[in-house]
């Protein structure tokens, strides 16, 4: 193809993402979209400059990767911590740090949901993009816009209520947690429980409602089947603090269960890209090309059995039930998925709440280093995160491995936009409602590419049609 | 013991000779800003915060080293006086790398309350971001010179205190380091006896303990003194 006739339409920067991303549309000659890239350029350094640093430093280092899911990073690392010194946390201290792991997927689902995604649904993918966010929301349905910030206060209560802190908590230490929680605070936290059920079932009617008002949208946007990978517990039900890996293919048959996620590079391999900073990884029996895999929300109830609570286990047979049993491809269905894991977290909430020992002062375990090595695993809300350590015989960090969730959705990701863009894209008449679906096919993922941003709506963007020379042929700035 | 007089903030006091103006003052309520001073060790005026001016001389003078005289005039709060505080202490955090945030003492630092005490609400000096080992060697203990301010109490409780001796200063200016024994990693120092009392004189996150995690740091810097004091008393 000649390239003076290649094109390239840049949307940069995806508004209501949470951080810096560019998205790049290759157009052929023929003004078609032949090839998508999400670019993901912030580069934080963070597996280099943690290098020489106690690995007993890492659960409260590796919290400031981002400020959305600072509790996962946090359990992660601390579990890679507990493997370097052999030992296993209290039953108190899992506990909690459970119950604040249910408060941040809470939370971060409630941003993703009700804050970034829902004025799409309720507002229209057409309508007027500055009004298209939460405080547009507020102003045509302030009682969804206001339990949706509630929800997320909600979530973010729990940890200040169990760590004293709302965002990058403390006291998560290896052998459990600092610090216990008092009764008050344990029956603060209950009293929320009724409302937030509530809360999420209105999600679930909004996003049900859209699935049925745009039934062809929805079964047809980006629906190229992959593997899934996640958490399950014994018995295969979906699982977000502790357990064992497992993997499916496009079919829903299981290919590796009960995995010890300390065998995770037996299974999966990372590539590095020109384009991006995010490596890629992939299932590695089936290599690079065939490999996608994703993870997050829809990847865990596409891999579970069963959920744990009665109510989200409910919804998740009517999930089920979209895809004949099958893995649910549609890459718009994470919503969906984001509910129901929504839904089962303040169930499980209020289960702890309710443990007898959930109180209890025995909330450590100690010790001290014994071996080299440390490979913690838990579920992000975004999806499966691995923090891998290795120490000199002092306890000195000497290599740094961190996989996070929107690394090993990115493959997918591009592949999703690809899709959408082909459907909707056509040359370079360019017209706001077109890109905003491909942006919200990367919002399905919600991934977190640095917390720097959290912008709300208001985020200008720019849109650039390049050829392959790299000459600007079109401009477009959205205000 | 004979009395003097002198004035120390417009107020009139009869103080007991041969203290210094620390001591005066924090005998009698006037609070001074330190950080290298602790109770039962050597005052070396290293840190230069407890500056106060005295009439009739003309550069200020540190407190923890200088003993009171008969009808000094003293002042513990002038406006330059807070200047140079201020300076200090952003001096303090431009010199090496305080990253409070992700610090193990975050919360229970002596360098962050300074920080607060003198209303330091940014650095306008440019970071040094000097290269600093962290010493993991010690089987119990850490030393991050990263967080190091080079008060030098550390060096004090370990030879005065318990007279092991095992730390010591290296170096001049900006490359100055504290090291132990002959600049070996601690793990293999043939002095320390791994009291413990360098973690609890050190005002910062430099020195700590392998088994805590931010938010459980407890140092105890009163013991160091109460030491002494009970050693005293023995004999
Ligand atoms: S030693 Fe104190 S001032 Fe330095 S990083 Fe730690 S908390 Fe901050
Ligand atoms: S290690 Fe601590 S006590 Fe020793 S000089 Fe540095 S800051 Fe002072
Ligand atoms: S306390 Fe006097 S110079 Fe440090």
């Amino acid at each position: 193809m000649d390239s003076s006739t290649k094109r390239q339409i840049l949307i940069s920067p995806v508004t209501r993402i949470e951080g810096h991303a560019k998205i790049t549309l290759q157009l052929d000659e023929n003004g078609n979209v032949d090839g998508a890239f999400f670019h993901v350029n912030e580069f934080r350094g963070f597996e280099k400059f943690c290098e020489g640093r106690m690995y007993t430093e890492m659960p409260i280092i590796t919290p400031r990767i981002c400020g959305i899911c600072p509790i996962s990073h946090s359990i992660a690392s601390v579990k890679a911590c507990e493997m370097i010194q052999g030992i296993t946390p209290t039953h108190t201290g899992n506990q909690l740090r459970r119950l604040i792991q249910l408060g941040q997927a809470l939370s971060s689902h409630a941003l993703s949901f009700f804050h970034l995604s829902s004025p799409d649904f309720l507002l229209g993918y057409d309508s007027d993009p500055s009004k298209r966010n939460i405080l547009g929301l507020a102003d045509k349905y302030p009682d969804i816009a206001l339990r949706g910030i509630r929800l997320r206060k909600f979530g973010q209560e729990i940890s200040e209520r169990v760590t004293g802190k709302k965002i990058h908590i403390a006291g998560i230490a290896p052998g459990g947690m600092a610090f216990p929680l008092t009764e008050h605070n344990r029956k603060a936290l209950l009293a929320w429980i009724h409302e937030a059920t509530e809360t999420v079932q209105i999600g679930i009617g909004i996003i049900k409602k859209f699935h049925e008002e745009n039934e062809a949208m929805v079964k047809s946007f980006a629906t190229s089947p992959t593997l899934y990978m996640g958490t399950v517990g014994p018995d295969g039900e979906m699982e977000l603090y502790d357990g064992k890996l497992r993997f499916v293919d496009v079919d829903g048959t299981i290919l590796q269960d009960q995995l010890d996620p300390a065998r995770y590079l037996e299974f999966i391999a990372e590539r590095s890209v020109s384009w991006s900073y995010l490596k890629y990884p992939y299932y590695k029996p089936y290599g690079f090309d065939k490999g996608f895999y994703r993870v997050g929300p829809l990847a865990r109830l596409n891999i579970a059995s069963k959920m744990k609570t009665p109510k989200a286990q409910k919804e998740f047979e009517i999930f089920k039930a979209i895809g004949n049993g099958k893995p649910v491809h549609g890459t718009f269905y994470f919503h969906y998925a984001r509910l129901i894991e929504a839904l089962g977290c303040v169930e499980e909430a209020e289960r702890i709440l309710h443990d007898h020992e959930i109180t209890s002062e025995n909330i450590q375990a100690h010790g001290r280093w014994n071996y080299a090595e440390g490979i913690g695993c838990t579920e992000a809300p975004r999806g499966t995160l691995f923090h891998h350590y290795k120490t000199d015989d002092t306890g000195k960090l000497i290599n740094v491995n961190l996989l996070i969730a929107t690394g090993q959705n990115n493959p997918s990701m591009n592949r999703s936009v690809l899709e959408v863009a082909k459907q909707y894209v056509k040359g370079n008449d360019i017209q706001e409602g077109m890109l905003n679906r491909v942006e919200s096919t990367i919002r399905c993922y919600d991934p977190c590419l640095s917390c720097s941003t959290h912008a709300v709506g208001a985020m200008p963007m720019v849109v650039e049609v390049k050829d392959a020379d790299g000459n600007i042929v079109k401009r477009i700035e959205r205000n | 013991m004979p009395k003097i007089s002198v004035t120390i903030d417009d107020k009139k006091l009869d103080v007991d000779v041969g203290k210094t103006i620390l001591e005066v003052c924090k005998e009698n309520g006037i609070e001074i800003l330190t950080m290298c001073h602790l109770k039962g060790l050597t005052d070396v005026g290293a840190c230069r915060l407890c500056l106060v001016e005295i009439e009739g001389v003309n550069k200020l003078l540190s407190a923890c080293t200088t003993k009171i005289a008969a009808n000094m005039i003293i002042r513990t709060k002038t406006e330059k006086i807070k200047r140079y505080q201020r300076i200090t202490s952003e001096l303090f955090f431009a010199e090496r790398n305080h990253v409070c945030s992700v610090c193990v003492a975050n919360g229970k630092c002596d360098l962050q309350k300074l920080g607060y005490k003198t209303e330091m609400n940014h650095i306008r000096y440019p970071y040094l971001f000097p290269e600093c080992n962290v010493d993991t060697s010690h089987p119990w203990y850490v030393l991050d010179h990263n967080r190091c301010i080079m008060c030098t109490r550390c060096v004090r409780a370990c030879g005065e205190v318990e007279g092991a001796h095992n730390w010591n200063v290296m170096n001049r200016g900006y490359q100055v380091r504290i090291i132990s024994d002959f600049d070996t990693p601690w793990g293999e120092s043939v002095t320390c006896t791994s009291c413990g009392k360098c973690v609890h004189a050190c005002p910062t996150g430099a020195i700590w303990p392998k088994a805590i995690v931010q938010g459980q740091l407890e140092k105890k810097p009163e013991i160091i003194g109460e030491l002494v004091e009970k050693r005293k008393m023995n004999l």
